[in-house]
């Protein structure tokens, strides 16, 4: 497995306080907002801005970059691993 | 005459609807109780993950009641079923957990603020089915039956036709949660105070 999506998956679980997730109960392409994926609103769309400062650094500011990053952990990666190598 | 449909009673080893057993925690499993009787039910409902405990016995309890009464809530408009529950312990637990993510997380948890009302329960439940009627959440010393029926009488002079009432009170030690649905009907069980408390000891030792 993808070792920047597994730690996601767990950062996640930590900063969203869903304990009663695992790791292998969030796929890579769930949609992260939808009721059919993990279900997560507004509130937690703050936690994964946090998120992403706390554990990789980064600051997101522009919330048109947000909708896209925060699709599925596929796209969180993808974003993360993008404002890394810029 | 009103009488009382349906209830669940969810406590912390067992969950019954209408009376009868439907699953026992296992106590070997990694997983929370509440997790174990939702994957049980084959409940499908992602948010569920991101509740409280409080909500996730609400959430859990009325789905049940929805399960056991074919019919319900379609026969309502969505502004004709009420709900009305009570608890002694508010949202205690979670306003610790929210407590304890700034004094020792390093910043104040927003999805845990956002549970640090009792209340919050309702709102998931209406969320979810779609229901716009009247809602009320009351801190009570105890589980007081009359209360039900006093509110009840109120509900149905706003035009509520079905009430949807519960005790909820899930603390760090224990879960006693008492969900039971009242509808006019021609027969059937009484909605009264000893009926109340009679089904909120369904198959309990003190029963």
């Amino acid at each position: 497995m993808d070792s920047l999506k597994e730690d996601l998956k767990k950062q996640i679980i930590e900063q969203l306080n869903l304990e009663d997730l695992s790791v292998e109960d969030i796929a890579d392409d769930a949609l992260l907002f939808n009721d059919q994926g993990l279900g997560l609103d507004s509130i937690d769309a703050l936690e994964l801005i946090v998120l992403l400062e706390k554990y990789h650094g980064i600051q997101l500011t522009n919330p048109e970059e947000g909708k896209e990053a925060f699709k599925s952990i596929d796209t969180m990666a993808a974003y993360i691993r993008k404002r890394n190598a810029a | 005459m009103k009488v009382i449909t349906a209830y669940c009673n969810l406590r912390a080893d067992e969950c019954l609807v209408n009376g009868e057993v439907i699953a026992r925690r296992d106590s070997s499993s990694e997983d929370s109780w509440f997790k174990q009787l939702y994957r049980q039910q084959e409940l499908v409902y992602p948010k569920f993950y991101k509740m409280d405990a409080l909500s996730q016995a609400g959430y859990l309890a009325s789905e049940l009641i929805k399960r056991a009464n074919p019919g319900f809530p379609e026969a309502y408009a969505d502004d004709e079923i009420a709900m009305v529950f009570a608890n002694a312990s508010s949202s205690a637990v979670t306003d610790r957990r929210f407590i304890q993510s700034y004094e020792h997380g390093g910043s104040p948890s927003p999805s845990l603020f956002v549970y640090t009302l009792p209340n919050i329960v309702l709102g998931e439940i209406a969320i979810l089915n779609k229901w716009y009627g009247e809602n009320l959440f009351a801190v009570l010393p105890k589980f007081t039956p009359g209360f039900y029926l006093d509110y009840n009488q109120i509900l149905l002079a706003s035009g509520s036709r079905a009430l949807l009432g519960g005790w909820l009170e899930v603390t760090a030690d224990s879960t006693d949660v008492f969900l039971f649905l009242v509808e006019e009907q021609e027969s059937g069980m009484e909605f009264s105070s000893e009926n109340l408390l009679h089904l909120s000891q369904a198959g309990s030792v003190a029963a």
